[in-house]
């Protein structure tokens, strides 16, 4: 494989199992450059631990994980200082301000300019007049605005990005939105995990649908639909709706899903 | 450009053979380095001290966070004035007496252990740093947590957090004691007050007791450490604790092992000083490195628990209180605290036992018997109290139908239940040992109505979060005044109820001769008295305990669920 196509980030049978439980079954994957990359399911479907296995959050309970030419198993250190992540649903830390948590973070992360880049971004979210406040009294939007700020501020070839709009007002939806597009014209790269169909629509140029911790589909957006007059809705719901049933069906019957791939 | 690629397969228990990388590549672009060592401590030291300073004046605002050195440093002032009346050289002293009184090393080790109780009951970091890793996608987050997303090695942060405690509780507490000392001495000559303390002795005090405080939490966090590495690593520290304090009791290991700061301080020796320090700093590195990233958080499925807990708690009623009892207890069993609770509140207790079994106490200065540890027991209330408010966020709670004082009572509810028949089988035992089955019965008494009380005071004055109200001046000043001195009063009658020859006649010649009493054999008549006393104390206390249980409406009845 060339170095001009060698993808951004490869994983090779990675999974992730508590006791019994499989969070996510073996999955192989590959990121390549320039894309943005969504990955949608339902309510616990294993999006984060996806995100977070590919992030060096979590080990995996097997397989193999590579990101930029890092192995993120051996050395998640790394990993994170050359990516940024918005995790779902964490806080930046409650008793600091946005702007100390931001410094912080720069800091961490050996950005240059450090103290101009906290002001850029503070000023680029609004949040200017709450500079000096503490993040535990800031509303819920505003510490995820903090949380994006803080994934930008070295602006990371690669991202990844976990519901990154959940508390968003419009506003500040449809600017991050334009800011990302932006960036993967740049030549960034973008992995989102949601369940916000319309995102799909809008932003990504490729995307899965997984559902039990497996993969149900995967392609481009205009791939995935049957026939013309299908929405995205459409191909959610048949995929996982089916997939729901199966499993259903397969309790009922007392096998387990493996079992029956097998 | 060749496109994103995903797929799943089935299960298998399979592992692929590791050959070379995976093929990915930065395209050009320079990699960071995460920082490690000193650059990652600096940087993470100097915003885990302001959080931490902001956290403590969170609860107890700008005034009441200067209140509380201010009170240190007075309640120390006045401890150094009056020390001329509990050391044996003093002029309120006559020379015959010097066997009754207190010499500078009691003295100094009435210092330094209430010291490190302090620092090893503050120093579990490995809990702490796994809690807020635990809690991070909740409402609060701390920098503690701060490793699962930001290139910061987790044992760095925890070292971090470590060194920052260690200089916050310098600053805060023990800075302002050497102030108190310092005010003392100034006011040597004034009005007649004289102390015995000297200048000199300040700098050696304030190192000796910050050698200690760091002994106590490097200890401390290498426990939590270690019991969070799993088996065998959990059993290390209990084991190592009771073995250290049963070696130091016959005799084995000089005593001077296990305060490190009292050997410094005694022999004024720098190099001890330095030594402590290192080897407290050392432990506290070590305790971190054997802190892994593991930002897992499982996904364990459970059967119901909370029903069959419910249903036991029948003689609770039918109110709020007994189901959020058993939620309380299955939060306690899930979380594993259950264990980590009933160890941390049995080897202070077996420590003691052991303690009891091979020192003869009648060659203690004080004469103890078993009624003099019953009182005693309610303080270990307090830390078990404490660990129940943390165990999980109480903010879902403020949306239902539930008030603050219903979640405090189930929690008061909880440590009784949990803890008191480690009291029990420890105050058999110990009967057993100093053979005083005849005060068993009033010593039971007096053990119940002591925990009841301290946990319901601490529960009253604190709420839901007891480990920021310590920092809280008005609030210690109270809790202070509602334990010291019924404990005091329980202490001293315990003397009446015993074979003692200083104390038998305590109150007659305490009040003519004070601490220059001499002694007179106990009779009949003082023991009566004295049981009768402790007797009154305790249902006193009991009523006092019923007291607050009402008022809690009263005072916490409009708050929110936090902690």
């Amino acid at each position: 494989m060339s170095k001009a196509s060698a993808p951004l980030v490869s994983a090779q049978d990675m999974a992730k199992k508590y006791g019994d439980f499989i969070a996510l079954h073996p999955l192989n994957v590959e990121v390549h450059s320039g894309e943005f990359f969504g990955v949608f399911g339902p309510n616990g479907a294993g999006k984060s631990t996806f995100i977070k296995l590919l992030t060096g959050q979590l080990r995996p309970s097997k397989g193999r994980i590579e990101v930029l030419g890092v192995d993120a198993v051996n050395d998640p250190q790394k990993v994170k200082a050359n990516i940024g992540i918005v995790p779902e649903s964490e806080s930046p830390p409650s008793f600091l301000t946005p702007a100390e948590f931001l410094e912080f973070v720069a800091r961490l992360r050996g950005v240059d300019d450090m103290l101009a880049k906290v002001e850029h971004w503070l000023d680029w979210f609004g949040l200017q007049d709450k500079r000096d406040t503490m993040c535990k009294d800031l509303s819920k939007g505003q510490r995820q605005k903090v949380m994006l700020a803080s994934a930008f501020i070295h602006k990371p070839k690669l991202l990844f990005l976990d519901e990154p709009f959940a508390n968003l007002d419009p506003i500040y939806q449809r600017k991050c939105r334009e800011w990302l597009l932006n960036h993967v014209e740049e030549g960034g790269t973008i992995f989102l995990c949601s369940h916000v169909l319309e995102m799909a629509e809008r932003m990504c140029n490729r995307m899965a649908i997984i559902n039990d911790g497996r993969v149900l589909a995967a392609g481009t957006v205009k791939g995935l639909k049957q026939s013309s007059d299908e929405t995205l809705e459409d191909v959610f719901i048949r995929l996982v709706g089916r997939s729901i049933e199966d499993v259903e069906r397969h309790e009922e019957e007392g096998v387990t899903h493996d079992d029956s791939e097998e | 450009m060749a496109g994103t690629f995903i797929e799943s397969r089935p299960w298998t228990d399979d592992v692929l053979e590791q050959k070379g990388g995976l093929g990915t590549s930065a395209h050009d672009v320079n990699l960071n380095e995460p920082l490690r060592g000193w650059a990652a401590f600096s940087a993470t030291f100097r915003v885990m001290f302001i959080e931490e300073s902001r956290k403590s004046v969170e609860f107890a605002k700008k005034r009441q966070i200067v209140l509380f050195p201010l009170l240190l440093t007075l309640v120390t002032a006045i401890s150094t004035i009056g020390l001329q009346f509990l050391v044996g050289d003093s002029t309120a002293q006559s020379s015959d007496l010097d066997a009754k009184t207190f010499t500078w090393q009691e003295l100094r080790f009435a210092l330094h252990l209430p010291l490190f109780m302090f620092s090893l009951g503050m120093g579990t970091f490995a809990f702490m740093g796994r809690d807020a890793i635990l809690r991070r996608s909740g409402t609060k987050n701390h920098l503690l947590a701060a490793p699962a997303l930001q290139p910061l090695p987790n044992s760095m942060a925890h070292f971090a957090y470590f060194v920052k405690d260690l200089l916050f509780y310098v600053l805060l507490i023990l800075t302002p004691i050497i102030s108190g000392m310092a005010l003392g001495i100034l006011m040597d000559g004034f009005a007649g007050i004289r102390t015995p303390l000297l200048w000199s002795s300040l700098p050696w005090t304030w190192l000796a007791m910050a050698t200690t405080l760091g002994q106590g939490l490097a200890l401390s966090f290498l426990a939590s450490s270690l019991w969070l590495r799993g088996r065998p690593f959990t059993i290390v520290g209990p084991v190592a604790i009771v073995a250290l304090g049963i070696a130091i009791g016959i005799g084995a290991l000089p005593s001077n092992l296990l305060l490190w700061g009292l050997a410094a301080q005694s022999s004024q020796n720098g190099i001890f000083i330095i030594l402590g320090l290192m080897l407290s700093i050392g432990i506290g590195f070590v305790a971190a490195l054997l802190i892994l990233d593991d930002f897992d958080v499982s996904v364990v499925e459970q059967g119901d628990l909370l029903a069959p807990t419910y249903a036991r708690l029948r003689f609770l009623g039918r109110g709020h209180v007994r189901l959020i009892v058993a939620k309380e207890f299955v939060d306690l069993f899930r979380s594993g605290a259950i264990k980590k609770m009933t160890v941390s509140y049995a080897i202070p207790l077996l420590v003691l036992l052991g303690m009891a079994w091979l020192v003869d106490f009648a060659e203690a200065p004080i004469p103890i018997n078993l009624l003099s540890y019953a009182p005693f027991l309610g303080f270990f209330g307090f830390n078990f109290y404490s660990w129940l408010t943390i165990l999980d966020s109480p903010e879902f709670m403020n949306g239902l139908p539930l008030k603050v004082p219903d979640l405090i009572r189930a929690k008061v509810v909880v440590y009784f239940l949990a803890t008191s028949w480690i009291s029990l089988i420890f105050i058999v035992l110990m009967a057993w040992r100093l053979d005083e089955w005849a005060s068993l019965p009033t010593s039971i008494i007096v053990m119940f109505a002591n925990s009841i009380y301290i946990v319901a005071l601490t529960a009253f004055l604190m709420g839901l979060r007891p480990n920021k109200a310590i920092f809280d001046a008005s609030i210690m000043i109270w809790f202070w005044i509602g334990t010291v001195l019924p404990l005091l009063g329980l202490f001293l009658l315990s003397f009446t109820q015993g074979d003692v020859s200083l104390y038998g006649n305590w109150w007659e010649r305490a009040s003519q001769d004070g601490l220059a009493a001499t002694s007179q054999m106990y009779d009949e008549t003082m023991v009566q008295q004295g049981y009768m006393g402790m007797i009154t104390i305790s249902i006193m206390l009991i009523f006092a305990s019923a007291v607050l249980w009402k008022l809690m409406d009263r005072r916490w009845g409009r708050s929110e669920f936090s902690n």
